[in-house]
């Protein structure tokens, strides 16, 4: 069913003619209810579904009301400031702690506290990469082998060359810088190749090396093996570059999921203009029509779609009034801005 | 089974690996050089008058254990209250590290289930408690043979080597339900405090004449009778171990666990 559909980033092709869907479009239309007859999907094709999962603690509501869909093969980022709800939700979807409202289910199987399902095919890193202080890298592995029946003894030496560890490899833990514990930690959630990783703030601690590094094995996981990743991260610059769709929580709910594809459309841009002449310039814009704003450092601000899409023609229009552009510039908002501006939308409902 | 005999190895690595077998070695050896010591200067008339007050002490230790089975049932009680502590501090350490250091998310999403994971735990505290207790034995009958204590015929080494080892294995079990302590209070702090706290009481209620029945006065119980116990107090000491065991698995499988 998923390689009728193929995935983007998924590294399967589709032939000539075929029509590939991508996850997300599978997933609004299953939230549609329009997949075409005979081409319905099942929960089988979804690594994670939440319906309406909550966690309270007393007062604090942790998590409220989130529905999330996952598709297999799609590397979901979970995107939120501190204290949003990232870790709770990685918890739940564990099975660490009990919903307080809703369900999750994770590769076809319903979250249970203490079940064993689907654990086998589960492969996680929650908060801080903790390991046995007194064992040795290796040894640390070996436990996580032991943990997982079914992993070969090969695993652990693998892993430890993948995750560029050979060094360090009977070191004990203890003695890791923080991006080599970091890289413990991501090579135990590896160990066993899942199905579905589940990583928090993978990124943490790492250099930006082994932030590239890290990248390329995720996207190499997704693409070349169909691992689903689930990841929760602060920085959405950073996963822009890597997921499919991101999730957006904030204070406790779910306020946006988003395409990557569609973060360019849906970020503001702007045309910014400099003459010799500012007041002159603006005049002549508002006479044509454009709705324009003198910024405190003195350009023009135009966000109209028309004077966007077409700065030529606002060129061509203050060069005739005599006023020509000395600067001409299509900007586009930052992503940290679009984060920002997304969260405080949301408190402003709210 | 595979899976508990992979778990029991990996809980055997992280003790063998840690600072456990120092400290559980040092207390174990301290307990009788100690009392040794103590019946050594009280053995030493001379000793004993320039140590004072010290020396003083050590004279009615010495008439506690002026021969072999006096000497052993003083072993035995040594394990009924010293022994717990460094058994306590064994089952502390085997638990609660996961919280200290912590791992223990990494234990709790894993296809072993937490049965297995929670009876190896079990089994290596009980196997380590139990080496512990052999080497305080072993070293009191070296020290006792070194001192040269009277009646030191092989019936009476045997039973009141017999004594020590019952009352290892009662103290063993009572110190089980100190595994909900460390997993409930998430660490060292509580089932320590804990060990403090009951200790007191089982001497408390040994005074008021209910040790018999308080689960950890009755190994204190079993070493001051000589082994004369009722069937009522073994089956207290094994229904202690068998609800501390059964409430560490049930917080395991059903408490949040969000740090």
């Amino acid at each position: 069913m998923v390689a009728a559909y193929g995935f983007r980033h998924s590294g399967m092709h589709a032939a000539p003619g075929v029509h590939v869907m991508i996850a997300s479009d599978i997933i609004q239309m299953i939230q549609a209810d329009r997949l075409p007859a005979g081409r319905r999907i099942t929960t089988v094709n979804l690594a994670i579904e939440t319906q309406d999962l909550a966690k309270r603690y007393r007062d604090v509501t942790a998590v409220a009301d989130l529905s999330l869909r996952v598709a297999e093969g799609e590397l979901y980022a979970f995107l939120g400031l501190n204290g949003a709800g990232k870790t709770t939700t990685i918890r739940l979807l564990l099975g660490m702690i009990k919903p307080t409202a809703g369900c999750a289910r994770v590769l076809g199987t319903s979250v249970r506290m203490g079940s064993r399902e689907p654990r086998a095919a589960v492969g996680y890193l929650v908060e801080m990469p903790h390991s046995y202080p007194e064992l040795t890298v290796r040894e640390n592995l070996e436990v996580a082998r032991r943990l997982h029946p079914g992993t070969p003894r090969q695993a652990v030496s693998r892993f430890i060359e993948r995750l560029g560890l050979a060094a360090d490899a009977d070191r004990r833990a203890a003695t890791l810088s923080q991006g080599n514990a970091q890289r413990l930690g991501l090579a135990k959630a590896l160990l066993h190749e899942p199905r579905l990783l589940v990583l928090d703030e993978p990124a943490n601690g790492l250099d930006p090396a082994g932030i590239v590094e890290i990248r390329a094995l995720l996207l190499e996981l997704t693409r070349k093996q169909g691992v689903t990743v689930f990841m929760s991260s602060h920085i959405l610059a950073e996963v822009a570059r890597l997921a499919t769709r991101i999730g957006i929580i904030h204070k406790a709910h779910l306020i946006r999921e988003i395409d990557v594809e569609d973060l360019e459309r849906d970020r503001r841009r702007r045309l910014l203009v400099r003459t010799r002449d500012m007041e002159a310039a603006c005049r002549v814009l508002a006479a044509a029509g454009q709705p324009v704003e003198m910024l405190p450092d003195g350009a023009l601000e135009l966000r109209n779609a028309a004077a966007i899409a077409s700065p030529d023609d606002i060129a061509l229009l203050l060069a005739d009034a005599g006023v020509p552009p000395t600067h001409l510039v299509v900007e586009e908002e930052e992503l940290e801005q679009y984060f920002l501006r997304l969260v405080g939308a949301k408190e402003d409902v709210t | 089974m595979r899976a508990l005999a992979d778990m029991i190895w990996v809980e055997m690595r992280k003790a063998v690996c840690s600072r456990l077998p120092l400290f559980t070695a040092a207390g174990s050896l301290f307990l009788p050089l100690g009392i040794a010591l103590l019946i050594f200067i009280a053995q030493n008339p001379e000793s004993s008058r320039k140590l004072g007050l010290v020396g003083a002490k050590a004279n009615l230790l010495a008439y506690a254990a002026m021969d072999w089975p006096a000497y052993l049932v003083l072993t035995a009680q040594m394990i009924a209250a010293g022994g717990f502590f460094l058994f306590c501090l064994i089952i502390s350490w085997v638990f609660g590290r996961e919280f200290v250091d912590g791992t223990l998310k990494d234990l709790l999403a894993v296809p072993v289930p937490r049965a297995s994971i929670l009876l190896a735990k079990f089994v290596v505290t009980g196997a380590w408690s139990a080496v512990v207790a052999a080497v305080i034995l072993i070293a009191s009958l070296l020290m006792g043979a070194l001192l040269g204590l009277p009646q030191g015929l092989p019936g009476v080494l045997l039973q009141g080597s017999a004594l020590v080892a019952v009352t290892s294995c009662l103290v063993i079990l009572v110190v089980m339900p100190f595994a909900f302590f460390a997993s409930a209070g998430r660490g060292y702090l509580l089932p320590l405090g804990m060990a403090v706290l009951v200790l007191i009481a089982a001497n408390l209620v040994a005074i008021l004449g209910w040790g018999a029945y308080f689960p950890w006065a009755v190994p204190g119980f079993y070493a001051q009778n000589q082994g004369d116990l009722a069937l009522a107090s073994y089956l207290i000491a094994v229904l202690t171990a068998v609800a501390g065991m059964f409430a560490t698995y049930l917080w395991w499988q059903r408490a949040d666990q969000s740090r």
